[in-house]
């Protein structure tokens, strides 16, 4: 039996994504993602779908936390969390589901991405997603971003991680 | 003047722009790109594609079920453009029934036009743009501009030719070319800046705070797509840095281009696709964003202080310009099914050294840009195409199996076609039997493409030809006493009609062919001897190369096969070579005529030189004139070592029980070069294989080819870019050389031979003379001999019996 979790570790972070393993427990999140978010200014939350409120529901007191940002505030934050709405474990790629408020922002615009993926949600290879029975079809019908490491270009000579998009990508695997 | 950090151009050498060249519909603009890149470019590009390209190996590698996949993105693709315009008529209802807008655009005018009022109705100002190869195909950034609209481009390789104000070198990397240091150049020169701009990250920071804000600001985003989904009007958007995201998410009008020949039926059909699209572009698993968006999104637009939100709008532009007679044409229908990855550019080794400022046109480059050019150009445009070898080395790397030398030769053909016919080339094509349609082609083409004509007459007056064509320079002392080298009249006649570059050697006309040699070869009975084979005694081999053939001879006359020589014949792929199709079908029927009987004996056909291999293993299916009669030839033709391996594999015996690798005279330390051709067609290993097996000291060449490629080294116009190329293969080789000692060199092809002996003053040997070397063959005659005998006096003792039997 594959480990996907472990496979998508090992992947994530040959693709230069940070993975933390974190107890899925209101007090956990919220202690992981203070360690990971300590220096920012701002941290934006998008809004939860898959993984319930009230696990999510401690981030809101993190200092730094902007409840309910403008643009502004979202051109300027530090850290946006979004929900992944999979992981690949062949790639080490999050799979994000866009539409609910936030979440196209969280994953873009801000320097740190944090994205919280629950265990049970990986799959082995892309193409799953795209099979009506996984994840209950929800993979054909929605706006979809794989993401698979920080942004990054080579245009400028060497490799060089955070372009228009995040520079550093932390998943919090929650077991 | 273009920067010149990496070779600088004397002074008061004029430096061609690569704008200047951009348009090689003329040869003397193609012959200035190659110089231009060659002084410039060439070393960033050779780093930057064998950077993409040993990726690609790696990835590919990784996918469980990559030829699946493969198969799987070929049929989706080819049913895509049988069904285009049921397609079209589908994927305008779904992005309709999402709220967006479709425009089928006829012409490059009519989307810059569209695009331009969708920006008028919106007062645009500020459009910011991801990275658009056909955006630069309709020129729309030249035609907003125009009309006082400021155009961003926000991929940085983009941001880098728009500063630079070049066309892109490459389809996926469009800034390739440029090192870092002349990046920093640039930057330097374009912003007035004494800001440190050493470091990669020093310089992307640089070009993220200028573009950040014009995201932030722009009033439309500008994306291309990948794939589209007619099913459900999805996006698929690749991209690394997320300037495509941002372009398609933060300003309220999102428009998308594409070519209609993006559209597939399904979503779902997008699966195989989303692992060979990085895989074969990038080498990664998977590139940092893969996006599937049906636009326009639901998050409503941003709205900065002093910007007015607005309601979110979405327009995909579909472009037609000469697609839909793309489809129409039953050769450059196949180009259509690119999915501009870049691994056919990556994977060819002229391409590697000049990039797409010479091996391109106004837009796109490489070995599938030809066709791409002249489809939605005009086809002199695709002369650039001309520096397609035909290595095939691109071939098996395409992850939609596009053949695209075939394409190439087919442009080549159509452009030899526009060439105004001449009396003289007439009556050469004539005296050689070009095919009619050929005669118009260069007489430089005619000639290369009926080289069997030439090397006959060659090597009947051989000592006449080989003085003619031997030593290019003479030596002679001026009346001050300096030695002084001129070029020899001969030579000097053949580089301005035949095109033959005078520094060139040319190898020389043996005094007796193949042919001629075979039959002077005491032959053994062919008693016992169940394998029989016929060497097909191509054109180069039998009248350069000719040991060879004798050596494979030898070599299965001893492995107990039954050996016989055809005619030389051409089989076609010198005529092929230079576009010459007619003639190309021509020479390939004539060599199946004479190879046919051999089969109906049951003969396997053995083809030393691997060019002329690799015709009957893939170029006959499109010059045979049924998939049967390619079939009854790919399936027997094989490699000299290829064979040796099979039969070993059949008698049971190990390869030191034939061969004694004591008796080497060439040492245990060997160089392989194998010929591009032999690569693709998977006849590389075998001879790693065996010589390893018998216990040599076997390293190898990784380039994809040595620059030679048949006649293309040979020609004055590229000769330089040869010898360019062959500068890795030379390296490489110098670099085993440190390691222990000169190793002895090894090659299969006999232009990479000739290669070799234009980069090193030492010999050069085909396997199967090593292995013939090796035999040893008074024993293994005598003791066939033997059992010959003992052959015979068993069926007569049989026959005694039988006789006693029936007198009794």
């Amino acid at each position: 039996m594959v480990d996907l979790a472990a496979t998508f570790e090992e992947n994530a972070m040959e693709a230069s994504a940070m993975v933390w393993r974190c107890e899925r427990s209101p007090l956990a999140l919220r202690k992981a993602v203070g360690l990971a978010a300590h220096k920012a200014r701002g941290i934006v939350l998008s809004e939860p779908e898959f993984l319930g409120e009230s696990l999510i529901a401690g981030l809101r007191g993190l200092a730094g936390f902007i409840p309910r940002p403008d643009d502004d505030q979202l051109a300027t934050a530090d850290a946006g969390v979004t929900e992944a709405f999979a992981g690949v474990a062949s790639t080490g790629s999050v799979c994000v589901a866009l539409g609910r408020p936030l979440v196209s922002a969280t994953s873009l615009l801000m320097p740190l991405n944090i994205v919280l993926l629950a265990r049970e949600r990986i799959v082995a290879r892309p193409r799953d997603l795209f099979d009506p029975d996984c994840l209950k079809g929800e993979g054909l019908k929605r706006n979809l971003v794989f993401i698979t490491g920080p942004s990054a270009t080579a245009d400028m000579g060497p490799l060089v991680h955070g372009v228009h998009g995040p520079h550093r990508l932390l998943v919090l695997l929650l077991e | 003047m273009a920067e010149t950090e990496q070779k600088p151009a004397g002074v008061g050498v004029h430096v061609d722009r690569p704008r200047d060249v951009a348009n090689k519909s003329d040869k003397d603009r193609l012959l200035r790109a190659i110089r231009m890149t060659l002084d410039i470019e060439s070393l960033t590009v050779r780093a930057n594609t064998q950077h993409f390209n040993r990726g690609r190996y790696r990835a590919v590698a990784e996918l469980p079920d990559y030829d699946a996949l493969k198969d799987q993105a070929r049929q989706i693709k080819e049913k895509s453009i049988a069904n285009l315009p049921e397609l079209i008529q589908i994927l305008k209802s779904s992005i309709r029934a999402h709220g967006g807008h479709v425009f089928v655009a006829t012409t490059a005018e009519d989307a810059c036009r569209y695009i331009l009022d969708v920006c008028h109705w919106r007062a645009a100002k500020l459009v910011v743009k991801g990275k658009s190869i056909t955006s630069e195909e309709i020129r729309l950034n030249h035609i907003l501009e125009r009309d006082g609209i400021e155009v961003v481009e926000s991929d940085l390789a983009e941001f880098i030719l728009q500063l630079a104000d070049e066309q892109p070198s490459h389809f996926l990397a469009p800034a390739l070319h440029y090192s870092r240091e002349r990046i920093t150049a640039l930057f330097k020169r374009k912003f007035k800046t004494d800001l440190a701009l050493d470091t990669g990250e020093e310089l992307t920071r640089f070009a993220r705070e200028r573009l950040r804000d014009k995201f932030l600001y722009a009033d439309v985003g500008i994306t291309g797509a990948n794939l589209i989904a007619a099913d459900t009007g999805t996006l698929m958007l690749v991209e690394s840095e997320g300037n495509i995201r941002l372009a398609s998410f933060l300003p309220p009008v999102h428009i998308a281009i594409a070519g209609i020949e993006k559209i597939i039926p399904t979503r779902q059909e997008m699966v195989p696709f989303l692992d060979l699209l990085s895989a074969s572009a990038v080498g990664q698993k998977m590139s940092v964003y893969t996006s599937f968006l049906s636009p326009p999104l639901t998050d409503p637009p941003f709205a900065l202080p002093g910007k007015p939100s607005k309601p979110r709008e979405f327009h995909l532009v579909l472009i037609d310009n000469g697609r839909m007679q793309m489809r129409e044409d039953p050769v450059f229908k196949e180009a259509l099914n690119c999915i501009r990855c870049g691994a056919c550019l990556n994977s060819c080794a002229n391409f590697q050294t000049v990039g797409g400022h010479a091996f391109g046109g106004e837009t796109y480059s490489g070995g599938i840009g030809g066709s791409w050019e002249a489809g939605t150009s005009k086809l002199e445009n695709a002369r650039f195409s001309e520096l397609c070898t035909g290595c095939t080395r691109c071939v098996n790397q395409c992850p939609v199996r596009i053949d695209i030398p075939w394409l190439n030769e087919n442009l080549a053909q159509r452009l030899n076609q526009k060439e105004l016919s001449a009396t003289l080339r007439s009556a050469m094509g004539s005296v050689t039997g070009a095919a009619p349609e050929d005669r118009s082609a260069p007489i430089a083409k005619i000639f290369f493409g009926n080289y069997h004509y030439f090397a006959k007459w060659g090597t009947r007056f051989s000592s006449i030809s080989n003085l003619i064509s031997g030593d290019a320079k003479k030596r002679h002392t001026d009346p001050e006493g300096e030695v002084k080298e001129t070029v020899s009249p001969a030579r000097l006649v053949m580089e301005r009609w035949l095109g033959l570059d005078h520094r060139r050697a040319l190898p020389a006309f043996p005094k007796q062919t193949l042919v001629q040699a075979a039959r002077q070869l005491a032959v053994p009975s062919s008693k016992g001897r169940d394998t029989k084979v016929v060497i097909f005694a191509d054109v180069f081999t039998n009248y350069g190369m000719a040991n060879r053939g004798v050596a494979t001879i030898e070599v299965l006359r001893a492995l107990g096969a039954d050996v016989v020589i055809s005619e030389s014949v051409p089989e076609g792929r010198a005529a092929l070579s230079q576009g010459m199709i007619a003639t190309a079908k021509q020479h390939a029927r004539r060599a199946a005529l004479e190879l046919d009987s051999h089969v109906s004996d049951g003969r396997d056909i053995v083809v030393v030189e691997p060019s002329s291999l690799s015709m009957l293993r893939r170029d006959f299916s499109h010059l045979l004139d049924s998939k049967e009669r390619f079939e009854r030839f790919r399936s027997r033709a094989f490699e000299p070592v290829e064979y040796v391996v099979r039969m070993l594999a059949k008698s049971g015996r190990t390869p030191q029980q034939v061969f004694d690798i004591s008796k080497s005279k060439v040492g245990y330390r060997l160089f392989f070069h194998a010929h591009c051709q032999q690569k693709t067609i998977g006849c590389e290993e075998p001879t790693l294989a065996l010589f390893r097996e018998l216990g040599f000291d076997v390293v190898t060449s990784n380039v994809e080819c040595c620059g030679m490629a048949g006649s293309f080294g040979y020609k004055k116009d590229f000769y330089d870019l040869s010898m360019a190329v062959g500068a890795d293969l030379f390296g490489q080789i110098v670099q085993q050389d440190r390691n222990g000692g000169a190793r002895q060199l090894v090659a299969s092809g006999t232009s990479c031979t000739e290669q070799l002996h234009a980069g090193f003053d030492r010999s050069v040997v085909h396997p199967m003379e090593i292995l013939a070397s090796l035999l040893e063959i008074q024993e293994s005659t005598a003791k066939l001999e033997e059992e010959d005998k003992e052959l015979e006096s068993d069926v007569a003792s049989l026959k005694r019996g039988r006789k006693e039997e029936s007198k009794s």
